[in-house]
């Protein structure tokens, strides 16, 4: 079977992302900009949908 | 000829006809992917209290004023000593320095690389992290030496009546 790796691919973009976010929010935090802590949040709970929807267009994928 | 055995399979998530070798189903791309997309719901779920005191910060709230405590008296504090105290709770260190006749300064002493107390050298004019050797300026509280990149949290002293109170916590711009 023949299968596609770019929701993997997507995937592990989102996490990568994810990542960067929440250094990202933490750090912020610290340096008390409480603007981009919210703005850094919000992104990374729109990550979680944006993954779920990833996974769910390409599961079935054949390259 | 009948197509009995030429139908695809209805279409489901979870198929379990076509197993073949134990635990087949947790190396195959499927299962990989589900786990990235748990671990982005892990993310997702854990910047939530972030957020929430965030805002709480952005709503003022970080501001309020704590009560009035008294730290020492100003006779039991000569130039140049420092004395150790809790504020605003129970459970944070601050340590007062006294710099000259009329000039205190006070910081929370948790250090801000890992939250090391602070101490006073009094002989060496700077503030120091024992655990990893990170200086503070006594001024400003600004870090000078090694790892801690943030200054300490400024607290506001006045003195009334012989004795030295604590007021509030200062924010710092970073």
């Amino acid at each position: 079977m023949k299968r596609s790796y770019l929701g993997v691919i997507i995937l592990a973009a989102i996490l990568m992302m994810n990542i960067v976010f929440t250094q990202y929010m933490v750090h912020q935090y610290y340096y008390e900009n409480y603007v981009n802590v919210l703005i850094f949040g919000g992104l990374n709970i729109v990550l979680f949908p944006l993954a779920v929807f990833a996974y769910k267009k390409t599961i079935n994928m054949r390259a | 000829m009948s197509d009995k055995n030429n139908k695809i399979p209805f279409n489901e998530d979870n198929y379990t006809h076509n197993i073949e070798r134990n635990n087949e189903r947790k190396l195959d791309r499927r299962g990989f992917m589900k786990t990235l997309v748990g671990a982005a719901g892990v993310f997702a779920v854990s910047s939530l209290p972030w957020g929430a005191v965030a805002a709480k910060e952005l709503m003022g709230l970080g501001e309020k004023e704590y009560p009035h405590k008294k730290i020492t008296e100003v006779s039991k504090l000569p130039i140049g000593d420092a004395v150790e105290f809790k504020f605003p709770g129970d459970h944070d260190d601050a340590i007062l320095i006294r710099l000259s006749e009329n000039k205190y300064v006070a910081y929370q002493n948790a250090c801000t690389h890992l939250r090391c107390p602070v101490f006073w050298v009094k002989e060496q004019g700077e503030m120091i992290c024992p655990c990893h050797h990170g200086k503070f300026d006594v001024e400003t509280g600004s870090p000078t030496a090694g790892p801690p990149r943030r200054p300490l949290p400024e607290i506001q002293v006045k003195v009334e009546n012989g004795a030295i109170f604590a007021v509030r916590v200062k924010r710092y711009e970073a």
